[in-house]
């Protein structure tokens, strides 16, 4: 199962490592001072030869502080272990290896220190049993009433000598002096051996050699016996450097006769002494020994197990600390920041691991930098390029040249909006597709033709124009294909280019049809005069006379009518072709067009007139041009209609091209397809009696407006004359 | 919390002493008296409960136990500070000699051999002091006497010394104790 980690939420990595280096600095420094302290404690009591527990406040002090240190050192382990027990339940990272090796640490130091400490207990408190044991008590004791039963009888042996020099003294009186008398009875005896009186003023006689400290004893001792030497009259007493035997005075005076014991001899009575005290004083002391070595044993084993407890912590966290740090370096670098840095200075195994992950987090972290960088490059170097093809498309979508672009494979990779129209296809049927595939049959000859030519030509560029039917309607169109190439030369595909010259074609027919009209005006307008004049003439001399013969009046009448015809003729050739170049000023385009519309509103009234308007900014027009071009169209929807149907007249505005359409729509008969092409041109008409120049002015005025003229069929049924011409157009203002 | 249990130790371990002390018999100074003539003031006064039968039992196993008194002379006024006129300072000490059966006492003035404990022991509590003061003393003034002692050295044998040179076998020490003087 997988298990959730957590990490420690609290502190910093650099505050953890900082907090950690003063817990090791603080538990060091105490268990320092605890050990100086113990030692100090100690060579203070062995200095002095007596120990001033109470009054030495020194050891009390540092025996108090001591205690507090100890107690800090197991506060501070105890709060280690309490924080890894802890950290444990808390399931934090690393607290398990952590407690698993504290827990092996103390166990492989509390068990055998528990094993020793119990042995040094055992084995402490039976040598002390064993030292006050009774035969050791015993033998003390023996040895000390021999050594002492030795020395009562050498000062029983000093008794007679002391006897004899009291009764020196009392017979001689005052004969001779103390000394003489003391020295007279030592002589002869040995020279250790020596003789006092002593009374209430101190040494009274002296008789050989006494160290002045034995003879200051004596006078002390003596002191403190007065009341036995006086019921007993004699005694004798012994110390571990001399024997002696007291004989009293009836003057209260006494007499001693000391011996000094030999230097190696009080030194071995000394020794027993010291011994026989040190063994009476471990027995009066047996309970405040023991519990002083159990309670060493005991600081020096809490000491081992905090000590081992602090290691195995100590230890556990070397290899954790840098685990961990590895983890959440590891965890920060998944969730992109590769700014991770881990502080961990060691020379094991895991400092390399650290110096590892970090070398690689600042590889990583190039990497990222080196990627971004591309990738902003690129981005920049894709939007200039989006921002350029988007330019060239904005070109080739609002130019008025048709183009299709033709990939290496053949397939159309591009089309434009005009080419759309031209072609009449559609961008999202052919996108992609062979070009073979979409270029209709009738359309092959035309096609193979220039690819012959453009395999021919040197510079891979043919134009040349082509007529094509599209949709029922003769275009002529100028084509220009160009091959691609790349800068090795190597071939990319071809770019196609169509300009319509219908439009233009039709206006040089125009202009061609008004040069001829000219002409034509010209040439027959000056002979219609004398051929009319000449006719009335003949009619005035000679219908009189020839009032019987009808021929005469019906001829004359004939030529004067056709003459009349003519003029007429004459006149529509002349207007149209001395039409005046358009004289712009700005204006109402559709109240002028709704001015035309109810004139004939009221000319038709069998037709219904309908005027719809847009909201139209003021337009630059030539208003007479307008009312003819206008007029000419309703006078033809009109005709069509013969007083029955329906006209809409609308007029519209085109903000994104800048241009108003005027769109004139009947539901009569309509145009019958093969007629549209010609509808424009001059003398083309389908209408009794018309000069078939009307819709050519009305194609005319469109011209001199820089606009075009369009005629298609209305739903349901009828036609659709549309006249668009720019708003401002040039030199209108 | 933490800082609470820190002081509970800390208080814990100062009072363990003065608890542990509270059973056994308080020593005291009684039969404080005297008189002082001239520069210097005699005060008497008995030392009682300062040997328990364990101290008895140390001397006997011939350790050397050791009292310093201090005795602290005071003109006392009224309703005023009393005045320092003198103080002196001794220690008195006793000990035992296995091997020749006698108690050293040690007054001050050399050692002192005593066969008996009993009069050793009289030795260390009944006290005669003679305090020189500061200046001379006026008759028909108050002056009182302060004494004060307390166990100064125990001499434990070497190897005991290493062994419990931390602990503290007995708490003799005695208040403040007073009593007047007379000054004829």
């Amino acid at each position: 199962m997988k298990e959730n980690l957590r990490r420690k939420p609290d502190l910093s990595p650099e505050n953890r490592v900082a907090k950690r280096r003063r817990e090791r600095i603080a538990i060091g420094f105490v268990a320092a001072l605890v050990v100086g302290l113990t030692i100090l404690e100690a060579n203070l009591a062995a200095i002095g030869g007596t120990v001033t527990f109470t009054s030495n406040i020194i050891i009390f002090a540092l025996i108090n502080i001591n205690v507090i240190l100890i107690v800090l050192l197991i506060f501070l382990v105890t709060r280690n272990v309490f924080k890894l027990i802890m950290d444990r339940k808390r399931n934090i990272l690393g607290a398990k290896i952590r407690s698993r090796l504290v827990l092996i640490f103390i166990s492989f130091s509390l068990i055998p220190t528990i094993l020793l400490f119990i042995a040094a207990t055992n084995i402490t408190t039976t040598s002390i049993k064993s030292w006050i044991g009774s035969r050791v008590g015993l033998a003390l004791t023996s040895a000390l009433d021999i050594a002492r039963g030795n020395l009562e009888k050498e000062a029983g042996s000093l008794a007679g000598l002391a006897e004899e020099a009291a009764s020196a003294i009392l017979r001689k009186g005052e004969a001779v002096s103390l000394d003489a008398a003391l020295e007279a009875v030592r002589r002869g005896k040995s020279p250790d051996v020596a003789l006092l009186v002593v009374g209430k003023g101190g040494v009274l006689g002296r008789g050989g050699d006494v160290p002045g400290e034995i003879t200051s004893q004596i006078g002390s001792r003596l002191k403190g016996l007065e009341g036995n030497l006086r019921r007993r009259g004699a005694l004798t007493f012994v110390s571990e450097s001399y024997v002696s035997a007291v004989r009293l005075l009836p003057d209260g005076r006494a007499v001693v006769a000391l011996k000094t014991i030999p230097p190696h001899e009080v030194s071995r009575i000394r020794e027993i002494t010291k011994a026989y005290d040190e063994y009476h004083q471990v027995r009066l002391l047996d309970d405040p020994i023991r519990a002083s070595y159990v309670a060493t044993l005991i600081l020096i084993t809490l000491l081992v197990v905090f000590a081992a407890s602090w290691m195995g912590i100590y230890l556990a966290r070397q290899i954790t600390v840098p685990v961990q740090m590895l983890a959440e370096g590891t965890e920060k670098v998944a969730s992109g920041d590769l700014d991770v840095r881990l502080d961990y200075q060691s020379s094991d195994e895991f400092g390399n691991l650290v110096g590892s992950f970090n070398r690689m987090t600042a590889d990583l972290k190039e990497m990222k930098q080196s990627l971004e960088d591309a990738n902003v490059s690129l981005s920049a170097t894709f939007e200039e390029l989006r921002r350029r093809s988007r330019f060239i498309e904005t070109i080739l979508t609002n130019i008025s040249t048709g183009v299709i672009v033709i990939d290496r494979t053949g397939r159309i990779a591009m089309i434009n909006r005009v080419a759309e129209r031209l072609l009449a296809i559609k961008m999202d049927k052919v996108m992609g597709k062979p070009y073979k595939e979409v270029v209709r049959e009738e359309h092959y000859e035309t096609v193979r033709t220039l690819s012959r030519e453009l395999a021919e030509t040197p510079g891979g560029q043919v134009e040349r124009q082509v007529d094509l039917t599209v949709g029922g309607k003769r275009i002529s169109l100028r084509v220009s294909v160009t091959s691609l190439q790349g800068d090795d030369g190597e071939y990319m595909g071809l770019v196609v280019a169509f300009d319509d010259l219908s439009q233009a074609m039709r206006l040089q027919r125009i202009m061609a049809w008004r040069e001829i009209a000219r002409r034509i005006a010209h040439e027959i307008r000056n002979p219609l005069t004398p051929i009319q004049l000449s006719t009335e003439r003949l009619e005035r001399r000679f219908a009189p006379s020839h009032a019987d013969d009808p021929a005469f009046a019906e001829s004359t009448q004939t030529i004067l009518s056709e003459v009349g015809s003519l003029k007429n003729l004459v006149e529509e050739f002349t207007r149209f072709a001395r039409m005046p170049a358009p004289a712009f000023k700005e204006g109402n385009l559709p109240e002028e067009l709704r001015t035309v519309v109810e004139t004939f509103r009221s000319a038709h009234p069998g037709i219904a007139w309908e005027f719809e308007e847009e909201q139209t900014p003021p337009v630059w027009f030539d208003p007479f041009q307008i009312r003819r071009a206008m007029t000419n169209l309703l006078e033809n929807a009109a005709a069509a209609l013969a007083e029955k149907g329906r006209v809409v007249v609308r007029v519209a505005h085109e903000p994104t091209l800048g241009s108003v359409r005027i769109s004139v729509g009947d539901d009569g008969p309509g145009i019958p397809p093969e007629d549209r092409d010609r509808l424009f041109e001059p003398y083309f008409s389908r209408k009794e009696g018309g000069t078939g120049l009307g819709l050519a002015i009305v194609s005319a005025v469109a011209s001199d407006h820089q606009g075009t003229v369009k005629v298609r069929e209305n739903v349901p049924r009828g036609a659709v004359f549309e006249i668009e011409f720019p708003v401002r157009p040039k030199g209108g203002g | 919390m933490r800082y609470i249990a820190i002081s509970l130790i800390f208080i814990a371990v100062l009072a363990t002493p003065v608890l542990s002390a509270g059973d056994s018999p308080k020593p005291r100074i009684t039969d404080i008296h005297g008189r002082a003539n001239g520069k210097e003031a005699r005060v008497f006064f008995t030392l009682r409960k300062a040997f328990s039968p364990e101290m008895v039992e140390a001397l006997k196993s011939g350790i050397e136990i050791s009292f310093k008194t201090v005795v602290r002379v005071e003109r006392v006024h009224r309703n005023w500070f009393n005045a320092r006129l003198g103080e002196v300072t001794f220690s008195r000490s006793v000990r035992y000699d296995a091997l020749s059966r006698v108690y050293h006492l040690n007054r001050g003035k050399g050692a002192e051999l005593f066969p008996d404990i009993f009069t050793a022991l009289a030795g260390m509590t009944r006290y005669e002091v003679i305090v020189p003061l500061d200046y001379e003393v006026t008759r028909g003034k108050r002056y009182r006497a302060y004494v004060r002692t307390r166990l100064d050295k125990v001499g434990l044998s070497e190897p005991l010394r290493s062994i419990l040179f931390f602990s503290s076998l007995w708490d003799v020490e005695t208040e403040w104790a007073r009593g007047d003087i007379s000054a004829p």
